[in-house]
């Protein structure tokens, strides 16, 4: 119980500093990891969401060139497109074709829309156009 | 002490740690969700706002999707729906009784009928037995391409004889509407959705979404501006699909509407012409002036109503109707893509 430590409690001292260490290097790799995981969640690559009347169907990377077939059990269709980062409907079984003649879309925001199919083909994630709705 | 010391450092790095990892979990500004639903004016409707949680929004959602579908069958001009009347219900009684009637529905007729007057009749909610009979041509030629055809001139001039606005009797004493002409009907087609975009937004914000963009097909309106004070941008978009530019114009809004309308989204051809949707009462058919005609405005009926009217006018009559208007703005865009604008009408040039 002297002024200066005895052996035992140094190495009892070093003992603790091992832990304290340990427990700040594993909270420090949680928290990093946590950050890390949490951007991954929301820097997200662009893609298309399509959806019928209101309701998500599915996510199509605008990274991949692909060929949809958006079939309802009426058999009404929409084929979407999706080819060098740009969503286009190629093909429809509406009677007016808006959604085919519709230039293809890419930007954050922007959209494909079928009325007579209910179907909406909106870009998420795209390239910020800076504008928030489009009016038609 | 020294153990003190080192059990203090430990217990604020602890913390801290703790606190950074927190933080960034729970990073709950609102967040901006966006949301559609179909069903209500034959159109898409879109809703972009802020809430605390996907829950609260889509509940918020709800909540719009069933006031608009309200207004959607109050307005309704092909369906009647049990324990309502609503404009079908007074087109049915034409030339035979009075029926009572929603507030709602009296204010939009009365709005119609002050319209009518604003615009030299170029909005006429008078006018479903012409437009019925295109609506019926347009139908068919979409379904059947190669068999479209005109709808004829002296049909369309024998039911033009039924469109007397002086015939729509409002009273507001009673709460009726009364077609004094048995062979007139309402259309309210170029006005009403405005009028429930106008409501519609007033609700967003009874209902705590005090920042929100309301888009149903050619009506934008803005319940504030964005949560972090900017104003929210709409793009005009340019009625060439085919061409790669997008947008003609951005239009900052921070309240206030929008509407477009125009004939490149609701039209069928004969020969290789385009008939668009919208009929001019002066002449009973489709105008050729413009691909599209904007109109910027407090009130989204107001401006729902004038951008039908102004499709239907000439430039320069067109232009002079929107400078005696204080608060209205207008943006043209030719069949030929000539765009002009009114003197107010501030827009940044957008790709």
């Amino acid at each position: 119980m002297g002024k200066s430590a005895n052996p035992a409690d140094l190495k009892q001292m070093k003992k603790n500093d091992m832990i304290l260490a340990a427990a700040l290097v594993a909270l420090a790799c949680v928290a990093f990891g946590g950050m890390a995981f949490y951007s991954r969640l929301t820097t997200k690559e662009p893609e298309a969401v399509v959806s019928l009347d209101g309701k998500e169907q599915g996510r199509y990377p605008l990274s991949e060139n692909t060929m949809v077939e958006i079939r309802q059990e009426d058999g009404s269709y929409n084929i979407l497109q999706i080819q060098d980062g740009e969503a286009e409907i190629t093909k429809a079984s509406c009677p007016d074709k808006v959604c085919v003649r519709h230039r293809s879309v890419s930007r954050q925001g922007e959209s494909l829309v079928c009325l007579p199919n209910k179907m909406v083909v909106e870009i998420k994630n795209g390239e910020d156009s800076g504008i928030d709705a489009g009016i038609r | 002490m020294k153990k003190f010391l080192q059990a203090g450092i430990l217990a604020a790095a602890v913390i801290f740690l703790v606190g950074l990892v927190f933080l960034q979990g729970r990073n709950r500004e609102p967040q901006q969700y966006e949301g559609t639903f179909f069903g209500c004016f034959d159109t898409v409707a879109t809703v972009t706002g802020y809430a605390e949680s996907e829950e609260d929004f889509s509940e918020k959602l709800g909540l719009l999707e069933q006031k608009l579908t309200y207004y959607h069958r109050l307005f309704d001009i092909y369906h009647t729906y049990s324990g309502m009347n609503n404009i079908k219900t007074i087109n049915d009684a034409a030339g035979k009784e009075a029926v009572e009637a929603d507030a709602e529905i009296l204010n939009l007729l009365k709005m119609g009928k002050e319209m009518y007057s604003e615009t030299g009749g170029k909005l006429h909610i008078a006018y479903g037995s012409v437009l019925s009979l295109w609506h019926a041509y347009r139908e068919k030629g979409l379904a059947d391409p190669r068999a479209a055809e005109l709808p004829p001139a002296e049909e369309l001039g024998r039911r033009a004889a039924h469109t007397d606005i002086e015939d729509v009797i409002l009273d507001e004493q009673a709460q009726t509407v009364y077609l004094a002409d048995p062979q007139m009907s309402l259309d309210v087609g170029s006005i009403g959705k405005g009028y429930a975009v106008q409501k519609l937004a007033e609700y967003a914000r009874e209902i705590g979404l005090e920042h929100a963009l309301i888009s149903v097909g050619g009506n934008v309106c803005a319940v504030g501006g964005k949560i972090d004070g900017s104003p929210w941008m709409v793009g005009v978009e340019n009625p060439d699909l085919e061409s790669s530019n997008a947008y003609l114009a951005a239009v900052e809004l921070e309240g206030g509407c929008i509407v477009t309308s125009g004939d490149y989204q609701r039209y069928y051809e004969v020969g290789n012409t385009r008939y668009c949707h919208i009929i001019d009462p002066g002449t009973n058919m489709p105008p050729q002036y413009f691909s599209s005609v904007s109109v910027l405005a407090e009130d989204s009926g107001i401006a729902d109503a004038l951008s039908t009217s102004l499709f239907n006018l000439e430039y320069d009559e067109g232009a002079s109707l929107v400078e005696d208007m204080p608060g209205v703005e207008a943006m043209w865009v030719g069949k030929d893509g000539e765009i002009r604008q009114s003197s107010g009408f501030k827009a940044d040039e957008k790709k």
